[in-house]
């Protein structure tokens, strides 16, 4: 420990003195962040895919199939993004808790799905503008009903937009702190941002070895993420701040 | 295209409405509700009307984070617009390493704020002294608390979540610089135009529309910022950072007055709007992107 500590103190201007794991070996022993990993996956996956699963649908249909509401719908989805999040906080909270919610993963997926359906939308429409209805029409003709159309020839060609939503959202949802730290006080049920920052509030000004290792392991995923799909991260960020 | 059933546009979006009017339509509502009660969630609601109005604007508190907001917003938004600009203008000046200039200038904006501001409050904390300080402390000035020290805090905020989000505007300017038409500047060139005044003559007039959207949204996002300013300094200290977001929350989720903070989350809300309304009336309108 005295080595530790000793390491720690000089870290603030000076190199490394050589790879030093046990830091990251104690932030993963002492904290809940192998927990708070794990909160984060499920959270992160179950919000994509729902998000996906009812985007896609309402896409189409605004996007292919003639229906009077068509531009009212549009405009209705849109109005959400300009609400800011916190302005629903309180009902929200009112509402998870009487309903069992609080300290649920439903409560992190349900508020992030809800605002982030306008913008998935959005994105899935605009990219629809660019099939040509040719190619619908020729499966209608041949006898095919709207839902085998949407599963059979509009989800397929949709996945590279799947891919750039699933990729930039994933990143916001990693990263989301307001939700989290509003409906989750359950230590085994905090996400890894919270239990950072609890981390760091209990350890910050201590050993700051750990607090990095802990910072480090915290945004490794949406680095990662990152390197890999740049462009899609990039481009559906900038779209989507444009946006709202 | 045609459907054969009326119905079947309703079916694709039902799933979509439902969860949307559940999850963001209701809470608005009932959070203009809200504004109009006395309530702390234990002992009964009772109806006020608008005296949380009344109390919110003579509340000194709330008035500090109104102020501070708009300090707020104004240092952000010139540090993102300046920055952002400047980048992309760097961008597009040079010839190779694009890419990997966009890529890692972008980096600040997928950190998670909450590991963003520990960083930062590391790099300029006074005791142990960050790095930060130190350069300072080397170059002959004194070494401050910019965090900790209330004149300081309120415009340290400001440039860390301008450092964190200009990647974005950097992004946005530089598409609108890209698709300037080359012609007219080959054309300037011939008539014997240097690097700056391509610029400041031709590339940066004709982003007009795309700077006035940059704007409305930095103008927008610096008003409703809630979690830079919660997490790195708390709205501390004193009030000397607090923003209307911060004051809300913590009205809400400390005070326990939820009928007061639902006034004032209603009031963000509207300044909101009022601002990017005014905003579009009163800027000249280019093509937007």
């Amino acid at each position: 420990m005295g080595h530790h500590f000793q390491l720690a103190a000089s870290l603030s201007y000076s190199l490394p003195k050589g790879f030093y794991l046990g830091n990251y070996k104690y932030a993963l022993e002492i904290s809940n962040i192998p927990r708070a990993f794990f909160n984060s996956v499920i959270v992160a996956f179950s919000t994509l895919t729902l998000e996906v699963a009812l985007a896609c649908p309402v896409a189409f249909a605004m996007g292919k199939l003639n229906f009077r509401f068509k531009n009212q719908l549009m405009s209705f989805f849109l109005m959400g993004m300009m609400i800011p999040t916190f302005v629903c906080l309180i009902p929200m909270f009112r509402i998870y808790n009487a309903a069992g919610l609080r300290n649920t993963y439903l409560a992190l997926i349900l508020p992030q799905v809800g605002f982030g359906l306008p913008l998935s939308i959005y994105m899935y429409t605009s990219f629809l503008d660019f099939i040509p209805n040719s190619l619908l029409e020729a499966a209608w003709i041949d006898g095919a009903n709207a839902f085998q159309i949407f599963l059979k020839v509009v989800l397929p060609m949709m996945k590279n937009t799947t891919i750039t939503v699933i990729t930039f959202k994933f990143i916001y949802v990693w990263n989301e702190f307001t939700y989290a730290n509003t409906f989750m006080t359950g230590k085994q049920m905090k996400t890894l941002p919270i239990t950072l920052k609890d981390f760091a509030g209990e350890f910050g000004m201590v050993n700051w070895g750990a607090t990095y290792a802990a910072i480090t392991m915290a945004i490794l995923p949406t680095l990662i993420v990152y390197f890999f799909l740049s462009k899609n991260v990039i481009e559906g960020m900038a779209l989507g701040a444009v946006k709202s | 295209m045609r459907t054969g059933n009326k119905f079947t546009p309703w079916l694709f979006s039902l799933p979509a409405l439902t969860v949307y009017i559940i999850i963001v339509l209701v809470p608005v509502i009932w959070t203009l509700g809200l504004s109009t009660v006395d309530w702390n969630g234990i002992t009964k609601m009772s109806f006020t009307g608008l005296s949380n109005y009344r109390k919110m604007f003579k509340d000194p508190t709330f008035k500090a984070a109104v102020l501070n907001n708009l300090r707020f917003t104004l240092i952000s938004t010139a540090y993102q617009y300046i920055i952002g600009l400047s980048m992309a203008i760097l961008l597009n000046s040079i010839t190779r390493g694009k890419n990997i200039l966009k890529v890692i200038y972008f980096i600040p904006c997928i950190i998670a704020t909450v590991a963003l501001s520990q960083i930062f409050i590391k790099l300029l904390a006074l005791e142990p002294k960050g790095v930060f300080n130190v350069v300072i402390s080397a170059l002959g000035f004194t070494p401050k608390s910019f965090l900790g020290n209330p004149s300081t805090s309120l415009v340290t905020l400001a440039v860390v979540d301008g450092y964190k989000y200009c990647g974005i505007y950097m992004v946005i300017f530089y598409s609108a610089l890209v698709a300037v038409s080359q012609d007219v500047v080959e054309a300037a060139y011939i008539d014997g135009c240097g690097w700056f005044q391509q610029y400041r003559y031709i590339k940066i007039p004709m982003i007009r529309g795309v700077s006035t959207v940059v704007l409305v949204m930095l103008i927008n996002g610096t008003l409703k910022s809630f979690e830079m300013p919660y997490i790195l300094t708390n709205g501390g200290p004193g009030t000397s950072s607090e923003m209307a977001a911060t004051y809300m929350y913590k009205s809400a989720f400390s005070s326990m007055r939820y009928g007061y903070s639902s006034a004032i989350a209603v009031f963000l809300l509207c300044e909101c709007l009022i601002a990017v309304t005014l905003l579009r009336k009163f800027m000249p309108k280019g093509e937007s992107e």
